[in-house]
């Protein structure tokens, strides 16, 4: 047997390995690279930037805690962004299963970086069922759809909730999804609203994000880990995304270098296979 | 809700209302109705000695546990349930998420060769997508974000827009069908 035909037949448990390695030295050694800016990011960026202090935000945070590794540097970003701009944030998700719960954490650990208080500069609605009459339920009245927020006050006893009967009082919405509510926040909320919005998303979300960035339908984008580690340089408070992004190089390298391998083993061992059929008849 | 889409008054928006409204408590009866249904299925398959009721054993538990704490002990930052999700629940779908890095390389190693012009057109592109995503990728070569950027904005969107736009329409016939008795496949009837 030759050197291509063994790598052909490369035990995975090989590959595992190097994955796994891949992943745990630059979490222990940082490798520090710099992060290009793109485009999208530098949108979204600016449209959070410009806002005026004391304007009021919605926050929908639509992920699942599967996703967490992606989205979460991505919502605390933005929330850092939002509350050192001292903009008043409600946020709410429209994913039952940790949505709301991931969501509670981030803004409170945010928040208490900053000095904001619960009620007046931010709240977490939590989850309703049946999406698409949240999102349209919401530009009536948002009291109707969530009488009380997640943790079970009553929104007339929150400030910054007496101040924001509907959509009509909010100014802005910053979404962090990682599913295909995206596209009921652009087609609905956007459409209907005109709520002007920037999103962060997936990364393999975000090619199809970009068609509604294109529109102006969505006014920046953050695609993936990468986009949070842009805009976590943008706001200057490098995190877990920065960090993050040293595992991705490497394993992204690690692939790309599998993906050759195993096409010069294809090449090298494609003559071996035809000369066997051929012997075979 | 068509009409009131497009525009605003006083008699559409109250009616729009009141159908929003009806949609969300449906929507959490419908919730309460899957949690009836799995609960069903699978104390059944405890009861009649399934060959897999110990997981539906656990699986039930969990929901007893999750719920139990949940109601009675709120879910707020250092609840119980909050300790259950972050400690338990959100490290087990991260990790079943995270195994995609281990499948992905394999598969790649193993299925992704340039068999044809296409196929290789493909690989190609993914490398420069793969390499222009990365930090390292433009420590290599200044050009490749910009390479990267470019596929992503000009021939992925332009497919993408046409699946957007197929998806759309089909789904408005498909709504259409429904709404003037066309389609009644969803009423288990042809």
């Amino acid at each position: 047997m030759s050197f291509w035909q063994l790598m052909q037949r490369l035990d995975r448990r090989i590959i595992y390995t190097l994955i796994f390695v891949s992943v745990i030295i630059p979490t222990l050694f940082p490798l520090k690279l710099p992060t290009a800016v793109t485009p999208e990011t530098m949108s979204f960026f600016n449209a959070v930037d410009s806002l005026p202090a004391g304007s009021r935000i919605l926050f929908p945070f639509d992920c699942w805690p599967s996703t967490r590794a992606e989205t979460e540097p991505m919502a605390v970003a933005a929330l850092r962004h939002c509350f050192r701009k001292n903009l008043r944030v409600v946020g709410l998700s429209n994913v039952g299963m940790g949505g709301p719960s991931v969501l509670e954490n981030v803004m409170n650990r945010i928040a208490e970086e900053n000095g904001k208080v619960y009620g007046v500069d931010y709240v977490n609605l939590g989850y309703k069922a049946n999406y698409q009459a949240v999102l349209l339920g919401m530009g009536s009245s948002i009291e109707t759809i969530f009488p009380a927020d997640h943790r079970g006050t009553r929104l007339a006893d929150l400030p910054l909730m007496r101040e924001v009967p509907n959509y009509d009082s909010l100014v802005y919405t910053v979404i962090v999804s990682d599913n295909a509510m995206i596209d009921y926040w652009v087609s609905l909320v956007n459409a209907r609203y005109s709520m002007p919005m920037v999103a962060g998303v997936t990364a393999v979300m975000a090619p199809k994000q970009m068609s509604y960035v294109q529109a102006g339908q969505l006014q920046g984008l953050l695609g993936g880990m990468k986009g949070a580690a842009e805009y976590e340089t943008l706001v200057g408070a490098v995190d877990k995304a920065n960090r993050g992004m040293d595992s991705q190089s490497l394993i992204h390298l690690l692939i790309i270098g599998f993906i050759v391998l195993g096409n010069v083993g294809y090449f090298m061992t494609r003559n071996d296979k035809r000369e066997y059929h051929g012997e075979r008849g | 809700m068509v009409v009131a889409f497009f525009g605003r008054g006083v008699v559409v928006d109250a009616v729009s209302d009141e159908a929003l409204r009806w949609q969300t408590i449906v929507g959490g009866i419908a919730l309460l109705l899957g949690v009836f249904s799995i609960v069903q299925v699978h104390w059944r398959r405890v009861a009649t000695r399934h060959e897999d009721r110990v997981y539906s054993a656990i699986l039930l538990l969990c929901l007893a546990v999750m719920a139990g704490f949940g109601v009675f002990g709120g879910v707020g930052t250092g609840s119980v349930y909050d300790w259950l999700f972050e400690n338990i629940q959100s490290p087990m779908m991260a990790t079943m998420f995270s195994m995609l890095a281990f499948f992905i390389a394999s598969a790649g190693y193993r299925a992704f060769r340039a068999r044809s012009v296409p196929s290789a057109i493909l690989l190609v592109t993914a490398i420069i997508v793969m390499l222009g995503r990365i930090p390292m990728g433009q420590y290599l070569y200044d050009g490749l974000p910009g390479w990267a950027t470019w596929i992503m904005t000009v021939p992925s969107v332009a497919v993408q827009r046409g699946i957007i736009i197929g998806a759309a329409l089909g789904a408005a016939s498909m709504s259409l069908r429904v709404l003037i008795g066309i389609e009644r496949t969803y009423l288990g009837r042809g």
